[in-house]
């Protein structure tokens, strides 16, 4: 059989067998329900198998970005936060408040000026050293810093003294960079405040930003003779006004403020203001000296120094004061370290004389100072001193007194040379000259010759011509004028010695005693006595 | 993802294979009598039916017990279909289905009679196939069944009874082609021997 036919009869008899068993299937039978490794439902777990993996990887995921969002959003947080607010006011005024990095959060015009200024900003997000130069850049451009006198305040308020201190480093330095770019000399008043609600609600009062309020409200404090009715005729004022009524008026200031000066001379206002002062007071003193300085010698005679008071605030306490024509000297009991130091003198009416700091040392300063009358006390108060160890600036006042005037001395010598000044001296507030006035009066006469009063004149030329070279000699050396003047002698010894007494008594009692001076003085009066002679 | 699945299912109904194209039409079939659908199920049974009989018929070797075989296969794939996990060779399914329940039979009758299976065949190839009228059929049929292995027998069956083409053959009883080739013609050599000696 062939295999053809084999296959074919195969496939035959096949076909005669199968069965038609279709019938016989019970189709009513119930189906079984898909088992669970079935396609779909396999494949339906590995999904749920995956839904669990990936609803716990969310959970998970979830977790972590809480977490990290938590951190990151605290961070973020952090950072939209108001770290320190810094305020600087020229007129304009404009507060910048500050995150942690340093980044403008916020600025806040104060003022209808810095309202049309800050307009044309936008600061936010920016580094504070940029925005300050871009403050400043934009005050210059509109005219409020020129060349002429600056003044800006800037005020750091942040709750942690060391980092407004940092900070406030920060920005004064900016700012005076600021300027320097701009080619404009400021004086900057810089401070650091902490938030106060009197402070506030002055500053809401007025009108003016917080870091105003305060500076006005320490220079009130500090000042006797200013009080609370002069803030609001302060408040109006441009920080240019006000610091030109600082010099004016040698203002103490607070002492959490510092000054800053650009390095022009010009705008180095508050100790050339008081310069000047000094150099106006001493030039329309000389009037005074052709009989004050007559006055003055017998000034050692009588006591010299006054009590001492001394403001203890951290410890740096005043040791003694010696007042000693015109210089009063400030002895401190631990040394100390100076910058931008201030000095303002009273007198009991508040009224204030032009006083200069001339010299400073590590535990003392000379304090040049006229104007001021005998046997009267006076307050100073010197500002910008802090302790060596412990950098803090602060302020320290007391008061003096000035030496009465030897009656005897002043009685002769009022009648017989200074007749005819003696009504001057009245009007020029009784300032009590030194030796130095005198000379001062001997050169400067010169030059305030024509300005002075006739009556002056009168007398002026005897004296200018007979002291002259005299007074010169006796500033140059005060050993000299001993030497080159035998009278002064005769007259001298008995003034130097009450003196001297008097020196060892302070000496005893902590106060220094001048000899020097007190024998120069007694030479000042030679001079005058010769001439009476 | 079963969508993906389904669309490589399509991909391949367009076969022009003839054989092709009836075992994705079973894989349909099969999967809507998953879902209960008597009418697929009926057609399944027209597609199938010879080559699950030629399959059980080449284990059992007796056409009463194929009958049988048969219908508990085809009630089997009627209640399991929705187990049917689509892969492209229903027959495949269903061959185990049937392989199983064959086997089931041969423990069952084993343990009834505690006789082996070549007696039982004995017994009942004493009379065989009384339904063929042909006698080559039938003479084809018994030498097929009796001088072939059981794999022998299976290609044998399902590619001259069935019309099975030998690659799906191949396919389903997971044998490579070449091997469902070689047992083919030697078992054709075997048959043609065999009848050669017989006529």
């Amino acid at each position: 059989m062939k295999r053809s036919t084999i296959e074919y009869h195969l496939k035959s008899a096949v076909d005669g067998l199968v069965p038609d068993v279709l019938d016989r299937i019970d189709l009513k039978t119930p189906q079984d329900p898909a088992p669970l490794w079935q396609d779909e439902n396999e494949r339906g777990k590995v999904v749920s198998f995956g839904k669990r993996f990936r609803a716990w990887g969310a959970a998970a995921a979830a977790c972590l970005c809480i977490v990290l969002a938590g951190n990151g959003g605290y961070n973020l947080y952090l950072n939209q936060v108001t770290d320190s607010v810094i305020g600087i006011d020229v007129n304009p005024s404009v507060e910048l408040s500050i995150n942690r990095k340093n980044q403008v959060l916020e600025v806040t015009p104060l003022n209808e000026d810095a309202r049309i200024i800050m307009e044309e900003m936008d600061l936010e997000g920016v580094d504070l050293n940029v925005a300050v130069n871009a403050v400043i850049g934009a005050f210059v451009t509109h005219g409020y810093l020129d060349d002429l006198d600056n003044a800006i305040l800037v005020t750091v308020t942040n709750d942690s003294v060391s980092k407004a201190n940092v900070l406030r480093q920060e920005v004064v330095e900016d700012i005076e960079e600021s300027l320097k770019e701009n080619e404009v000399q400021a004086v900057v008043y810089d401070q650091q405040v902490v938030e106060n609600d009197e402070v506030k609600e002055l500053s809401e009062e007025y009108g003016i930003s917080y870091g105003k309020a305060y500076f006005l409200q320490e220079l009130i404090n500090q000042n006797s003779s200013l009080s609370m009715d002069d803030m609001e005729e302060l408040a109006g004022l441009t920080m240019e006004e006000i610091a030109a009524r600082i010099t004016e008026s040698s203002y103490a200031l607070g002492e959490r403020t510092e000054i800053q000066e650009t390095p022009a001379p010009e705008t180095s206002e508050t100790p050339e203001t008081s310069s000047e002062e000094e150099s106006s007071s001493e030039e329309s003193s000389p009037e005074e000296t052709t009989t004050e300085a007559q006055t003055t010698t017998e000034a050692p005679a009588t006591e010299p120094e006054t009590a001492v008071e001394e403001e203890a605030e951290n410890r740096l306490k005043i040791d003694f004061v010696d007042y000693n024509n015109g210089i009063l000297s400030v002895y401190f009991t631990t040394s100390v370290k100076w910058k931008d130091e201030t000095v303002s003198i009273r007198g009991e009416n508040d009224e204030s004389y032009a006083a200069m700091i001339e010299e400073t040392y590590s535990d003392s300063c000379e304090i040049r100072v006229s104007g001021l009358e005998g046997g009267k006390t006076y307050r100073f108060s010197i500002g910008g001193v802090r302790q060596r160890q412990d950098g803090k600036p602060m302020s320290v006042s007391g008061t003096f007194e000035v030496p009465v005037i030897s009656e005897e001395a002043t009685e002769e010598e009022t009648e017989t040379a200074a007749e005819t000044t003696e009504p001057e001296t009245e009007t020029e507030a009784s300032a009590e000259e030194t030796e130095e006035s005198s000379s001062a009066a001997d050169t400067s006469q010169e030059e305030t010759e024509p300005a002075t009063e006739p009556e002056t004149e009168t007398s002026a030329p005897e004296e200018s011509s007979s002291q002259e070279p005299e007074s010169t000699q006796e500033e140059s050396t005060a050993a000299e004028t001993e030497n080159t003047e035998p009278e002064t002698e005769t007259s001298a010894p008995d003034i130097p010695e009450s003196t001297k007494d008097q020196a060892e008594e302070q000496d005893g009692a902590g106060y220094s005693a001048h000899i020097e001076e007190a024998e120069e003085t007694a030479q000042d009066a030679a001079p005058e006595e010769t001439q009476e002679q | 993802m079963l969508f993906m699945a389904m669309m490589s299912l399509g991909g391949e109904k367009p076969s022009p294979d003839k054989a092709g194209g009836r075992q994705d039409t079973d894989e349909a079939l099969l999967e809507r009598v998953g879902k209960g659908d008597e009418d697929a199920f009926r057609q399944l049974y027209q597609n199938t039916d010879r080559t699950i009989y030629s399959y059980i018929l080449s284990i059992v070797k007796n056409v009463q017990d194929a009958e049988e075989i048969m219908q508990e296969t085809y009630l089997k794939v009627w209640t399991s279909a929705a187990a049917y996990r689509p892969q492209g060779k229903p027959l495949a399914w269903m061959f185990t289905i049937a392989k199983n329940i064959c086997y089931m039979k041969f423990r069952e009758k084993k343990h009834e009679a505690d006789v082996g299976l070549d007696d039982l065949t004995g017994e009942e190839t004493g009379e065989f196939c009384p339904q063929l009228e042909n006698a080559a059929d039938k003479l084809a049929l018994q030498a097929a069944l009796e001088i072939l292995k059981e794999d022998e027998r299976q290609i044998v069956l399902l590619h001259a009874s069935a019309g099975m083409k030998h690659r799906e053959i191949a396919a389903n009883l997971k044998m490579p082609l070449a091997t469902v080739l070689s047992k083919y013609n030697r078992a054709m050599k075997k048959m043609e021997k065999f009848l050669g000696k017989e006529e």
